[in-house]
């Protein structure tokens, strides 16, 4: 069964190997000059003092350029994208064309049960799913090493300064894509089974498949484990962003950026409250006055009055937590797929 | 001999409908059995069930002694090529073959090999380019050269011009010939297996009219004429499978054990096809009968 897994598998698998070795030359390319421009930055060895503005001038710096950005949201994509193209090209016709063409009749017919031709068929491509989009993520973060010590060091201000934490980063770096590409594989398999035709099973995983991967980072993942609440002051904020109203206005909408004491933390709310601890947006009379002109003396006023910033959440230690847990998650509703794709062909014969 | 087919109260239900209902049969070993019916007859899922490609809704089946579909020895023992000879249509035929010899421990690779060669099949051909007759030939060698006790055959000439109907149906006998297989073929068509069947059984409607070896339906089966009498008058004994009356005269086609005796009907043989038409008449007269009353 081996072979003939491999044989109506290898079309797929040589494509899948050209791609990874594109995706490769591309980042090998580009890689060491990424690397080499980092160890120009003096980032490495800098003083605590200066560190953050040495990563966000090398960040800029990349950003400027252009090439380094495009590349490294274009590894993301293709990151995030290898998942559902294996969902639906790999997993979706897997079963359902054999029933389509009914070569599953042919198939079910020689000496070998209905549950070791699903088993094989299964564990082959699956791996391989697996093993292609995992390897994906570990060349993209080989590639990306110094954007990520960057913003580590809290570098700011550009959009490359994702996050370890940042739902793009997450999604396509440590061991989620493990997850993703189980998760999506089964899925296609499923529907393929389920349904019985390639074409419609392919459009369900994607529909299925592109609602999960959204509902997880926005409502699942901040949730996984208990966030932590604290009040600061206004003043203690390292990064913060005024929106709307502003000085001299009578509302103001405080957000933080950056957490002190906290580096690498996933914020997940925060919003100013007012000495009872209740939330507020408006300010204080005596704050609006010409006097504000500048943010800090806007914030010290605030402060003065009482005013503090309540933030949850989630320390930047729980990050592979998190890794493992939502990969756990994806590895649970793969297996329970697999299951259902067995009992469907095995139990309810058709 | 044992039973190739063996089946008690068998029946399959999809949904609300019974596509097979109360199926009791047993087929003797060593016989080439045509399954005939019209469309939507049940043919296909009986041969299914005994294929363990369905399970049935109720009663019993058993296929060589065994379960239809019960493990990988039991597949090996049952060769299938379901309706439209199915082949991977991305792989060549000698992919096939090798197909044929990683899945089955029987495989017979000189046997598989000679006839591919003989129907002049080229190995690096496509099977998806291939004619629908040599489709079902390359389907059927995939089948045989597993060495199966028991081939079953679903409508295999069903879509086949008339030359390679024939090709196919005599590599079947030849292979039949030499391997001493039990095979059970199905078909709407009396006339495809006319030449090559030793046992029918007639399928209408769901369920099973008549089973038996050929010689034995033809010799138990007669059609008499004479002057136009009431069907209910006949001796026990003799069954009437089909009437037709003129104002003078009445043919019948009854089934009887023993020699038709009344000086008054004139006895003719009957043909496998006339025989067959008859069942199917009669089976279909009897759904349709509660129609007619309903109108009357």
């Amino acid at each position: 069964m081996t072979w003939l897994t491999w044989r109506q598998f290898r079309v797929q698998a040589f494509t899948a190997a050209a791609a990874l070795a594109a995706f490769a030359v591309l980042l090998a390319a580009t890689g060491p000059h990424l690397a080499s421009l980092y160890a120009a930055s003096g980032i490495r060895g800098c003083q605590p003092a200066s560190c953050g503005q040495l990563a966000s001038n090398f960040l800029q710096q990349l950003y400027a350029a252009g090439t380094y950005w495009v590349l490294y949201l274009l590894g993301i994509v293709i990151i995030l994208l290898a998942a559902a193209v294996i969902g639906l090209f790999w997993g979706a016709p897997l079963i359902a064309r054999e029933l389509e063409t009914g070569t599953s009749a042919l198939a079910w017919n020689q000496s070998i049960t209905r549950t070791r031709w699903l088993a094989v068929k299964l564990t082959l491509t699956g791996l391989a799913a697996m093993a292609v989009t995992e390897g994906l993520s570990l060349m993209q973060a080989w590639w990306a090493a110094p954007i990520g010590r960057a913003v580590g060091y809290g570098a700011g201000g550009t959009n490359l300064a994702m996050g370890r934490f940042s739902s793009l980063v997450f999604a396509t770096h440590g061991i989620t894509p493990l997850g993703y590409a189980a998760f999506a594989f089964t899925l296609g398999v499923t529907a393929g089974v389920l349904i019985r035709r390639t074409v419609p099973a392919m459009a369900v995983t994607l529909a299925i498949f592109a609602v999960i991967q959204i509902a997880m980072p926005l409502w699942i993942r901040p949730h996984l484990f208990p966030a932590h609440h604290s009040v600061i002051p206004v003043t203690s904020l390292e990064s913060i962003s005024l929106q709307q109203g502003g000085l001299n206005g009578s509302r103001f909408n405080l957000g933080a950026e950056n957490l002190p004491g906290q580096p690498g933390a996933w914020l997940l709310s925060s919003g100013a409250v007012n000495a009872a601890g209740q939330a507020t947006s408006t300010s204080p009379a005596a704050c609006t006055t010409q006097s504000m002109r500048n943010t800090s003396a806007f914030m010290d006023c605030l402060a003065s009055h009482g005013i503090r910033e309540a933030v949850s959440y989630q320390p930047a230690s729980r990050y592979w937590s998190f890794q493992w847990t939502e990969t756990a998650i994806y590895l649970a509703l793969a297996l329970a797929l697999t299951g259902s794709c067995f009992w469907r062909l095995t139990r309810r014969r058709t | 001999m044992t039973a190739v087919i063996e089946t008690g109260g068998l029946g399959k239900r999809y949904r609300r409908l019974w596509a097979l209902a109360d199926c009791t049969l047993s087929v003797p070993a060593g016989h080439v059995v045509g399954l005939v019916g019209p469309n939507g007859a049940g043919k296909t899922t009986l041969l299914g069930l005994a294929t363990g490609m369905l399970a049935p809704t109720a009663g019993t089946i058993e296929v060589l002694g065994g379960r239809p579909g019960a493990g990988p020895a039991q597949l090996a023992r049952v060769g299938y090529l379901a309706q439209d000879a199915p082949v991977y249509a991305g792989l060549p035929v000698a992919a096939h073959l090798k197909l044929g010899a990683h899945l089955n421990p029987g495989w017979d690779a000189a046997l598989a090999r000679a006839r591919i060669k003989r129907l002049g099949l080229d190995p690096g051909q496509k099977a998806g380019k291939l004619s629908g007759g040599q489709r079902a030939q390359l389907a059927l060698t995939l089948a045989v050269a597993k060495r199966p006790e028991l081939l079953i055959l679903d409508e295999p000439v069903a879509s086949l011009d008339p030359l390679a109907r024939r090709e196919f149906l005599q590599y079947l006998m030849e292979s039949v010939g030499d391997q001493g297989l039990s095979v059970v073929l199905s078909s709407h068509l009396v006339a495809d297996l006319e030449r090559v069947c030793d046992y029918l059984i007639v399928l209408v409607g769901s369920r099973v009219q008549v089973a038996g070896p050929v010689e034995e339906l033809l010799a138990t089966h007669h059609l008499l004429s004479g002057p136009r009498r009431d069907p209910g008058s006949l001796p026990d004994g003799m069954r009437v499978i089909s009437a037709s009356h003129t104002d003078v005269q009445s043919t019948l086609l009854v089934r009887t054990s023993g020699p038709v005796l009344d000086p008054a009907w004139m006895v003719s043989e009957v043909g496998l096809e006339d025989l067959v038409l008859a069942y199917m008449s009669q089976a279909a007269g009897r759904g349709r009968r509660s129609h007619l009353e309903v109108q009357r």
